[in-house]
Order: C-alpha cells, then structure tokens, then sequence
C-alpha cells in the first residue's frame, strides 16, 4: 500500500475523528443545558417553597388592590379534578384576590360550580351584567365567575344579532334613532353582551394552566390588555409560584400603546 | 481511585455510543436533509433538539414587534433609528418564516392606541412604513410574496395609502407567501368591522339574520384576505406578556411565545427557540384528546 492509497483512508479517519469531536462537544453542550434547567427548576421549587413560608419579604406584603380582576384559564384534562381549582380558589382568596373568571373551554367547571362554591368558604357567584363595585365591607369574599367556550364568539355573534336588530328597528323608525350609524362603538358592543349576559370586564391578570400557552378560547373582547402568565400543570401548582406570578403583575407597567 | 474509574468508564461507554451511532449516522444519506441556512439549523424528517419538522411548522405566524424604542435608547441612537432596526428585523424575520415553509406572517406595525404617540414619531413611522414599502416593492414581486394591509386607514396620510394600494395591487396575485402588515388596527375594532358589514349586507339583502354565526362573522373580519386568518404562533418581543389588541378573535387557540428579547435583536437563533417550543407544545384546540 502506497502513499497514494493511504491518504484518501487517512482523510476518511480524520474526518470521522473531527465528526466525533464534534458529536462530544454536542453532547456536552447538551448535559450543560440540561443540567442548567434541572438546576434552575431545583431552584424555581426552593424558591417557591420560601415565597410559601414567607421566608422572602417582598412577596408577603402584595399590593393587591391592584389586581381587581383575575382570570384562570384551566385546561380541560384538569378541569375534571376539581380539588385542585378548589385549593387555587383558596390560595386565591387567603392571597386577597376578589374577583375571579374561571375559565376551561368545555364549561366542565361551570358544571360543577354548586359544588366548588360549597367547598370554598366565602366564594359567591358573580352574577354579573354589568361591572362590580368591589367595596370594602366585602372583606373575605371572593366573587367567581364561571365561564367557557360559549362566552367568546357564540356571544359575540348574539351580540351582533342584537346590533343588527337594533339597527334595523332604527331603520324602520328613522325618526327614533339618535344615534344613525353608531350603534357600533365599542360601548354599544359591550351593552349587547350584557343583554345577552355576558361580563364585559376585562381582567387585569390571567393565569394559564395547563400544557400549552394559549388562553383557549377565553372571551377574546374581554383580552385587549390582560397580562398573561402561563403558569405550567395546574397538578404541580404551588403557592409559592402564584404568589410570584401575582407580585410580578403588580410590578408591571402598561402604557396601553403610546 | 474508585471514582476516577467510574468516570473513565462512563466516558469510554459514552465514546462507544457515539462511534456506534456516527455510523449509523454515516450510513443514512443527506437526501432527506435540507440545509435552510448558513448551517443553524436544518429541517429533517426526525426531529432532534437541533432540527424542526416540516410537518409541524406553523402556517400562520403573527408577532408583535415591541421594543425598538427601548433599542434604540440603549444603543445611544434615536427612536426612528430604533424603528428602522425594526422595519429591517421584520423583513429578515418574514424571509427566514417564508424559507422554512410558514406561508402566512402577521405583524403588528402599528395600533389604534399608537396615534397617542408623540406626532413626531407617529410621523416618522407613517414615513419609514411608506419608504420601506415603495423601496421594497420590487422584492416582493421577485420573491412572490404577496403584502396585504389591515386596519382601520381612516387616519393614514394619503400619500402612505397610495403606496399601501400600489404595493397590494402589485402582489395580489401571489398566493404561497402572504405578509400581512397591521396598520392603525385594533382587534376590538376589528370585530366592531365585522358586525358593521354583516348590517351592511343584511340591508343589501345578501344576508339573513339567521345565518349569522361564528363561520360568516369570521369571513366578515379584516383577516378574510388569508386563508389561515387564525395565527398558530403569535410571538411578543421585549419581556411583555400581552396581547395589546392585536387579533383578539383570531387568537383564541394560538400558541402565545413571550421573549424578553427586544425585537431589533430578535434574530433568528430567538426564532429557533419558538418554534422548538411551538413544535414540542400539544396544541388540543380546546377539545379532550
């Protein structure tokens, strides 16, 4: 075998030698990620564990007022073990939060509301068909609003038929209408989503549980400026964590655009 | 000595799967490997923490362009030369979203809510989206992108909406890359549009009270103009983790990505991370599984 024959061999090793180099460092670069996240939810888990026994400050005293509206968005494979909703309801209230929407796209919690109302001491339904006062005296509770699917575009289109029909009556009686074309701002919108009986808040903060980041189908007029925090399974949830997430809200500063 | 040995050990088994598998590696061909840019990243059959599925990208992509301002202040340059960082990363960001297959872009150039700006800059805005549209007008056609515009208009100068005319009757008929630009839009008025021309055509007679549902409100909203008008992954540069009335119908199953990243430095390593997370997300469209 000469030199002739042995160089296209030695190039083929020399290769396969740097593709292996370089498959190592990959490798490498892989334990370092993964460790990195291992630790950091090691961390994420301790943190949360003090921000639960007050061992951190800041997160026991929450300016809470500024979160009047909060909604939780539960995926629907959870919706079903409602134990759990019921302990974030809790921690919700011992939090101080007053108001809540709680939403899964199936409706599977609004069919079990009689039960999570019973279970969690000083909730009351939102019987809501326009906004809420929330006044002082009303220390302890916590209103609940269920909603689903069918509060997002099903009620949107009731409310546009609403719209039309109105316009149309007014085209019949010309000498009636006030208002000619401007039965559609947003305020005439938000009238006939409260005929139809729907809130027309629109909250402040929204927590997402489950697998994907998505707000599933919550009531899309309500959203324009909800902040939206996806907090990860609802079956790993922890106080610790909510805590975090609501003092962060109320950190955050909105300049709606401009 | 017992644990240099495990570790000795540890690394000839983990240089022993590695030979074992650069052969196996070595013996499958680059046929079904596609290299789609200067070797970031490439798209393959199998996924791999480096590599996208083709079958799993998203058709849709809407971003929400926040941050160029606050580039600009920590760069030491001037709020426009932020936006012109902007304009250049969105150009990049729809050519690299139209190489690896996703057929529709949105973005949010410009809300309702952003007429409440200081004039100057809204100004200077209006005149960097009018410069870059004419200037890019060329390109679109060589690339076969088509552009639509969606928003209210009412308050848009009229020499912007001569090039906004001009730019979509060029690259109307262009049907596989589709950039959507949101100009004076807001998803509440959106919807207030829809229901305006659902009473526009119930007057006309073209439709009945009854036949308003979600199917004909839908085709009555600004996004008629695509056929994917529901975005599958809507990403917000900047840190902020809201949605800001962009597309608040459309958005209702969409996969929300919040990156701290400011969107000038929004380059498309940070796009990689979204669509690895989108791909790895079990999207159920509010059903049970």
């Amino acid at each position: 075998m000469d030199f002739n024959d042995l160089m296209p061999l030695l190039s083929f090793w020399i290769g396969q030698i740097g593709d292996l180099g370089l498959d190592l460092l990959w490798r490498f670069i892989h334990i370092v990620v993964s460790l990195w996240h291992i630790v950091s939810g090691i961390f994420e888990a301790i943190l949360s564990n003090a921000i639960s026994l007050g061992l951190i400050q800041k997160y026991s005293a929450i300016d809470i007022e500024k979160l009047r509206c909060l909604a939780v968005v539960v995926d629907i494979e959870v919706a079903r073990d409602v134990s759990k909703v019921i302990d974030l309801l809790q921690w919700l209230k011992t939090i101080g939060v007053k108001q809540v929407g709680l939403f899964d796209s199936q409706g599977l919690l609004k069919k079990s509301k009689d039960m999570i109302l019973e279970m969690v001491p000083g909730s009351m339904l939102l019987q809501e068909t326009g906004e809420k006062d929330i006044s002082p005296d009303r220390k302890g509770i916590i209103d609940i609003e269920f909603i689903s699917s069918s509060d997002n575009k099903e009620a949107v289109v009731k409310a546009a038929n609403i719209l039309l029909e109105k316009h149309l009556k007014s085209n019949n009686h010309p000498e009636k209408d006030e208002e000619g074309d401007n039965v559609f701002t947003e305020s005439h919108l938000n009238e006939a989503l409260r005929v139809v009986g729907e809130n027309v808040r629109v909250p402040d903060l929204m927590l997402v549980y489950g697998p994907v980041r998505s707000h599933l189908g919550f009531p899309a007029w309500r959203l324009r400026y909800t902040e939206i925090v996806h907090m990860g399974s609802l079956k790993y949830m922890r106080y610790g964590s909510l805590l975090k997430a609501i003092h962060k809200f109320t950190g955050v500063r909105q300049n709606y655009g401009v | 000595m017992l644990s240099l040995l495990c570790c000795f050990l540890f690394f000839l088994s983990f240089l022993v799967h590695s030979c074992l598998r650069l052969r196996t590696q070595a013996k499958r061909s680059l046929k079904d490997e596609k290299e789609i840019d200067e070797g970031a990243y490439v798209v393959g059959e199998e996924e791999t923490p480096t590599r996208l599925l083709r079958e799993l990208m998203p058709r849709h992509v809407a971003v929400i362009m926040d941050g160029n301002r606050r580039w600009a202040e920590r760069a030491g340059l001037l709020t426009s030369q932020g936006h012109e960082a902007g304009a250049k990363r969105l150009l990049e960001f729809a050519e690299l979203c139209f190489k690896l297959g996703i057929e529709t872009v949105s973005a949010f150039a410009f809300s309702t809510e952003n007429w409440g700006r200081h004039k100057i800059e809204v100004k200077c805005l209006m005149s960097l989206i009018q410069r870059y549209l004419k200037s890019k007008i060329q390109f679109f056609q060589s690339e076969e992108i088509r552009v639509s515009v969606i928003g209210n208009l009412e308050k848009i100068p009229e020499s912007l909406l001569g090039i906004i005319k001009e730019t979509e009757e060029a690259t109307m008929r262009y049907k596989k890359k589709h950039l959507i630009l949101a100009i004076d839009y807001s998803g509440r008025s959106d919807i207030l549009h829809a229901c305006k021309s659902i009473v526009k055509k119930s007057q006309q007679g073209l439709i009945r009270e009854e036949d308003v549902d979600e199917t004909l409100f839908e085709q009555e909203l600004l996004t008629k103009c695509t056929e994917f008008p529901s975005p599958d992954l809507l990403i917000r540069t900047s840190g902020e983790q809201r949605i800001s009335n962009f597309l608040l119908w459309q958005l209702a199953y969409t996969e929300l990505f919040f990156s701290p990243v400011l969107w000038p430095d929004f380059d498309k390593y940070k796009f990689l991370e979204a669509l690895i997370s989108y791909q790895r997300r079990e999207r159920r469209f509010g059903c049970r599984i």
